[in-house]
């Protein structure tokens, strides 16, 4: 697919585009009490960069999204985007593209036309509008259908058809709801690779919304958690899983999700975290930074985590009981039963190993994570103090 | 001896027909998932084992017993459905233990038999709650306890974790067989998730298009699928199909891919010229910058982290596009832009292009 484009933009990663500062969403109801749904809001993006916006339902992500784009007022804070307070701006004005739900395709026009009358105002050439929105269409797999109708085609055409409309015109900012929802795999995998291509080759600033960490991991350059209306974290994917702010984002994100464990804490020569029913993880107190050291012995007890590819299996000092072991033909999940949970581990290769038979693990002290037991905040990652 | 055992079981309905001959058989104890895309007929092939509704053909043989015209109360099976079917005015005490009160059991058998299988489904603490106050993992784990409870020889459980999350659906999925097992019934576990099927079955039945293409344990069907539409079914991204037409050499067959001649030394290709489909699991390429003997020229599009590996997707030289994976340190700095692609010969699979079936001996 050839990536040229009627408007390339050059690319400065780090200037901001877009600011959200103070942002809240403060939905009132006479009937009941006002629901917080963002609070407190302070998001920058930076251009050329993709950003997901991840959690759950009801995390605030939806509510972020449609305050960028215009459909939904703010309660209070600012919205900055090229430079621009845009915050009070109507949709049309603020210079963002948008895929949404329910922002859907003009029913009296073909599926060409939607996406070309997104270039109307975009002063390119009809031969070089023509090509562009062939190529988009190319690109989401929706040539077949350019000539028909939006009441003819299915719903995951008509959302790659709304997602190429919204792609294929400049824009300061493209603003995508689950771009992907219904798609059968293999489609949603190809589609991810190109989509991401086309973001970084093009410099197009881009905020998505997505439930699916799978989705959020593959395209975005940062990740921000949402969950309760608060951004939780913003960064890349590699610094989620290695240093998770909290314990919610550490056990939200990564498939399977981290093992955790209430352990008391004893610290001197050694450091040692009891789990209960014997499980005691052992270590040299040198393993681990001073800072870190000192944040353990103002604690009696801990979460403690690990993550279900970092357990080392068939060698170390724990032992604990097989209670499944599924291979999923490009990788094996393990569960033991450890202090009244079970414990996953993952492995790369088929393991040889029955339900009930007891293995050897190990746990590398620089896999290991530790949260205040009381607000989950991350203590340490590895050696280090968070 | 089979617990279950259909045999050549039809079902048309307006639309056509929707089972064309399945015929299965599962031993005591046995869990076995159909495993299909979705409207193949797998839920009706349920439907007909269950006896609320009737097949055109075929019959129906449970714990060796002819019941293909049996009504369905006197069959002995229980099941759970996608949906919950639970009872709206009744607690979960008394969903699940209607199972019971329709066998004449005394109250404190059901008591006794109800709150065991609460226990073991984690569902102890919701027993006096309506099916309305449940979350749905609660509603799923209430229906499975009920379809568990008067201990039948034969389950049948209808996609059960389709509606709960994916943090307890994982978990389900852990715990299941576990549970399973020890109700000692033999299961038929009908799915749409290649992963679940691989993790719950004991063998999975494969169901493409009104008939069993393809019954064996998860790992036999992994590696020797016997179709192409058995081995797109399995694996995330799923498998790359390249299309190709060895050619003899002296040093053995050889095929073209994105003008690249590369070896097939250690595949069986059949006779030469034939137009084949061969078959690379994305975790079977490996991607190296450099060229080494047997790889072939890809443009890396994107790299795309899934979960702990990594997906590059990949264009040949004559555009097709496909998918490598890799596991942790294999990917890190990896960066989009030209490269060479090698697959492991023993780890590719031979389709035949006009058929779909794979050839004999591969792999």
């Amino acid at each position: 697919m050839n990536m040229t484009s009627p408007f390339n933009q050059a690319q400065s990663i780090n200037e901001v585009a877009l600011s959200l500062a103070g942002v809240d969403k403060i939905y009132a109801s006479t009937a009941r009490k006002p629901v917080h749904a963002v609070q407190a809001l302070d998001l920058d993006v930076r251009r050329g960069e993709i950003v997901a916006l991840l959690g759950s339902s009801g995390c605030g992500k939806t509510s972020t999204l449609r305050m960028i784009a215009g459909f939904e007022s703010v309660t209070n804070g600012s919205i900055t985007l090229a430079g621009r307070r845009i915050e009070t701006l109507p949709p049309a004005r603020r210079g963002v593209a948008m895929a949404f739900e329910g922002y859907s395709l003009y029913p009296p026009l073909t599926v060409r036309d939607n996406i070309a009358f997104a270039l109307k105002s975009a002063r390119i050439s009809a031969a070089d509008a023509s090509k562009a929105v062939e190529e988009m269409a190319a690109l989401v797999e929706i040539t077949p259908i350019l000539d028909r109708y939006p009441s003819s085609i299915s719903g995951g055409q008509q959302q790659r058809a709304s997602l190429a409309r919204a792609l294929v015109r400049p824009a300061d900012l493209y603003l995508l709801d689950e771009p992907m929802g219904q798609l059968e795999p293999r489609l949603r995998a190809l589609l991810r690779g190109r989509l991401k291509r086309l973001l970084n080759e093009r410099g197009m600033t881009s905020i998505f919304v997505t439930h699916d960490q799978t989705e959020a991991n593959a395209l975005a350059d940062r990740v921000a958690v949402m969950e309760g209306g608060v951004l939780q974290q913003l960064a890349n994917q590699t610094e989620l899983k290695e240093r998770p702010a909290n314990l919610y984002v550490a056990t939200f994100i990564g498939e399977p999700p981290m093992n955790v464990f209430d352990a008391k804490v004893e610290i001197g020569e050694r450091v040692r975290f009891l789990v209960k029913d014997g499980l005691a993880l052992d270590f040299s107190a040198n393993a681990f930074s001073e800072a870190a050291r000192a944040a353990f012995a103002r604690r009696a007890r801990a979460v403690i985590g690990v993550r279900p590819h970092d357990i080392r299996l068939g060698s170390g000092s724990n032992e604990a009981k097989l209670a499944s072991n599924q291979w999923l033909g490009d990788q094996s999940h393990l569960a033991f039963d450890v202090a009244g949970k079970l414990m996953v581990a993952v492995a790369f290769d088929e393991v040889s190993a029955a339900r009930g038979e007891v293995m050897r693990y190990d746990i590398d002290s620089a896999k290991l994570h530790v949260f205040d037991i009381d607000s989950g905040k991350a203590v340490s990652h590895g050696a280090e103090a968070a | 001896m089979a617990q279950i055992e259909l045999k050549s079981l039809t079902k048309s309905y307006k639309t056509g027909k929707v089972l064309k001959g399945v015929s299965l058989a599962a031993e005591a104890g046995e869990i076995v998932c159909v495993f299909g895309p979705s409207g193949v007929g797998k839920t009706v092939l349920l439907r007909l084992i269950a006896g609320v509704e009737e097949a055109d053909a075929g019959s129906i043989v449970l714990e060796g017993r002819d019941v293909t015209d049996a009504p369905p109360e006197t069959r002995g099976v229980g099941i759970a459905f996608q949906n919950y079917a639970l009872f709206p005015h009744m607690s979960a005490f008394d969903n699940i233990g209607s199972a019971l009160t329709a066998h004449g059991a005394s109250a404190s058998t059901i008591k006794l038999k109800v709150e065991k299988i609460a226990e073991m489904l984690k569902i102890s603490h919701v027993l006096s709650h309506l099916p309305r106050a449940l979350s749905n993992g609660q509603k799923q784990r209430t229906a499975l306890a009920r379809a568990l409870a008067a201990d039948p020889k034969i389950v049948l459980l209808d996609d059960p974790l389709r509606n709960v999350d994916a943090k307890l659906r994982y978990e389900m999925r852990l715990e299941l067989p576990a549970l399973l097992r020890a109700s000692g019934a033999t299961v038929l576990y009908v799915t749409q998730d290649y992963k679940e099927a691989m993790a719950i079955g004991d063998r999975i039945a494969v169901l493409v298009e009104g008939r069993i293409e393809q019954i064996a344990t998860p790992a036999a069907i992994y590696r020797g699928p016997r179709s192409v539409g058995v081995a797109r079914l399995f694996g995330d991204p799923s498998i790359n199909l390249i299309p190709i037409k060895p050619e003899a050499t002296a040093t053995g067959a050889v095929c073209e891919i994105g003008g690249a001649t590369v070896s097939l030394a250690g595949v069986n290709v059949g006779t030469a010229g034939r137009s084949l489909l061969l078959g690379l699991r994305p975790e079977a390429l490996a991607v190296s910058d450099r060229q080494t003997l047997g790889a072939f020229p890809v443009e890396v599009v994107a790299v795309t982290p899934l979960n702990e590996k990594t997906v590059l997707l990949m264009r040949t030289r004559d555009g097709q596009e496909i998918f490598a994976s890799e596991a942790g340190v294999e990917s890190e700095g990896r960066q989009p832009g030209p490269a060479f692609a090698r697959f492991d010969p023993a780890r590719a699979l031979v389709f035949d292009e006009a058929s779909g079936a794979r050839m004999e001996g591969s792999v």
